[in-house]
């Protein structure tokens, strides 16, 4: 075969290996996070029995998932209701694909991008992954033929479609400003100047309330309300069917928490490093450990949020999306059109 | 070539296989499987050249639209509208189209077929029996139109080579991208675009109007 293809292949493939181990590790160790935050936050000492600190939980908890038996009830629909937690968990692993985790680099004489993916469209790719995980979701809860999971799957479509416009809405003030979809282009733009959550702040909340709903997270997990639906859309899952609907939301939170870190906080961008004139190499490291940093502050933010707000009732959630956030964003980008005009950004 | 028929071949042996002894899956997997494995084996070049891929997607868009028709069940009818929609955006990609493929995801498989799929769960449609595709003047003019629709295509392949329109030198550089589409959109079209704008919001005050109405 052709060298050049060969090589683009080889290291598309690394990348990918390294990415999905980066996710998985990622989304094991936040479930344990998730439990010893909350239990701080609630005054409790959380699980701290297996391994020190509690820190072999996850893999504990993994074991667990795997032996427990697969239910699979016998009214629903077996081909979808096998196939919907796949389609739940495969959308959120590819957005992850094209976030920059930090500058080009120069391995082994080749230059480097550190995303799988350079793609012009970018943020147009992470639009279009993240509508498609409702099916997933709406799937779920129609073919388990269960009138709780049926709720939850149609609250879980109704809220998505909401939150869509305002999250979209809320990107699109970065694009004016950077001029650009693909995200590497965006964070230059905020290098050059300055990060977009000190010119965009509104948006940058909205983009974060939209997030947490597009991620069915408390005070949006509606669609899995415990108090009123038993757990909604995943009520008839079991084992690892159900660990996949888990492991789904904690993709998404990560995916969330690296579009909200590249769009708004700069990327991989450390203010002043370039001054200190580091070499390349060392650099990069830097910056990449900054990526890292402020996905991982996010992260603690979706934990805290959730522990600290109550859930919202459905009224609420409608009147906050189509009547508070959507007119905010456009006023919002009235803002971005003028410093845009002005030349300020 | 040879790789993609004998793929098409091989799925079409699994559907027998399952059709044939549908309570042992592993009956039709094994040989399958390793069918499939052989044929990529031997004819793995093919696997970096566009007509294969092409073809592929291709078998899958006719099959996924095929289904969408004859499928008794209207949800799966639904999925695999979905799964034809994505065939069309892979078409786009491979024609080097990077922002209408985005776009027609996000606008076709993301939006718009979620709302199919939210009055298909809420209707809740039973699986008909058997197939259904509509009787008498129905059937024969959907075949004509299909006929002619067909024909149509194949002259406008035959053709391609005295036809200016089709020639892939008739774009330009930057053909298809964000800034070239957005900067038609908003010189030489922009009162095409600002009418079907003023169209959708009318639309759409007229659904409200009605569906308050009927709430009374």
């Amino acid at each position: 075969m052709d060298p050049v293809l060969t090589r683009v292949l080889l290291e598309s493939a690394v990348k990918i290996g390294l990415l999905f181990a980066i996710i998985m590790t990622t989304v094991a160790y936040m479930s344990l996070v998730e439990r010893r935050v909350s239990a701080w936050i609630q005054d409790r000492m959380g699980p701290n029995r297996v391994g020190p600190w509690g820190l072999f939980q996850p893999l504990a908890d993994g074991i667990k998932f795997l032996f427990k038996e697969d239910i699979r009830p016998p009214h629903a629909h077996r081909a979808l209701y096998l196939l919907a937690p796949m389609l739940v968990f495969v959308p959120a692993l590819v957005t992850t694909s094209i976030v920059p985790f930090g500058p080009p680099v120069r391995l082994f004489g080749y230059d480097v991008r550190l995303q799988v993916a350079d793609v012009d469209n970018g943020i147009l790719v992470v639009l279009a992954f993240a509508s498609m995980g409702v099916y997933g979701i709406a799937l779920a809860g129609w073919a388990s033929r269960n009138k709780y999971s049926m709720m939850g799957g149609i609250r879980s479509a109704s809220q998505l479609i909401s939150y869509e416009l305002a999250l979209g809405l809320s990107i699109v003030g970065v694009l004016m400003g950077a001029g650009s979809l693909r995200l590497d282009d965006i964070v230059r733009h905020q290098m050059a100047h300055g990060w977009n959550v000190f010119w965009q702040f509104p948006g940058f909340i909205i983009f974060m309330t939209a997030a947490f709903a597009e991620t069915n997270r408390l005070p949006f997990d509606l669609p899995e309300a415990e108090s009123e639906l038993v757990a909604g859309y995943h009520t008839e899952y079991s084992g690892l069917r159900f660990s996949m609907f888990y492991m789904a939301e904690y993709a998404n939170m990560f995916t969330a928490c690296c579009v909200a870190a590249t769009l708004f906080f700069g990327g991989y961008h450390v203010p002043g490093l370039d001054r200190l004139g580091l070499p390349s190499g060392l650099a990069a490291t830097v910056q990449v450990a900054a990526f890292a940093v402020k996905v991982g502050f996010f992260l603690f933010v979706y934990v805290w949020v959730r522990w600290t707000i109550p859930r919202f009732r459905y009224d609420q959630l409608m009147n906050l999306g189509w009547k508070v956030l959507l007119p905010v964003a456009l006023l919002h980008l009235g803002w971005v059109g003028f410093i845009v005009l002005k030349g300020w950004i | 070539m040879p790789l993609l028929i004998g793929l098409i071949l091989v799925v079409v042996a699994w559907t027998v296989i399952r059709a044939i002894a549908p309570d042992r899956p592993w009956f039709a997997f094994v040989p399958v499987a390793l069918a499939g494995a052989a044929l990529l084996a031997l004819f793995y070049p093919a696997l970096a050249t566009v007509e294969f891929w092409a073809g592929l997607i291709g078998f899958v868009a006719i099959l996924s639209a095929l289904l969408v028709v004859i499928h008794p069940n209207p949800m799966m009818s639904v999925l695999f509208l979905i799964l034809n929609l994505f065939c069309v955006a892979l078409f786009y990609l491979m024609l080097q189209a990077e922002f209408l493929a985005a776009l027609q995801i996000i606008v076709y498989a993301g939006a718009i077929m979620v709302l199919f799929l939210f009055v298909v769960m809420l209707l809740n449609l039973k699986a008909e029996e058997g197939l259904r595709i509509g009787t008498g003047p129905q059937r024969w003019g959907a075949l004509g139109l299909g006929l002619l629709f067909s024909g149509m295509l194949f002259w406008a392949i035959q053709n391609r080579g005295r036809l200016a329109y089709f020639a892939p030198e008739s774009t330009g550089g930057g053909f298809g991208t964000a800034r070239e589409v957005a900067g038609l959109l908003f010189t030489r079209h922009v009162f095409a675009f600002e009418a079907a704008s003023i169209l959708l919001v009318a639309a759409m005050v007229g659904a409200v109007v009605l569906a308050k109405r009927r709430l009374g």
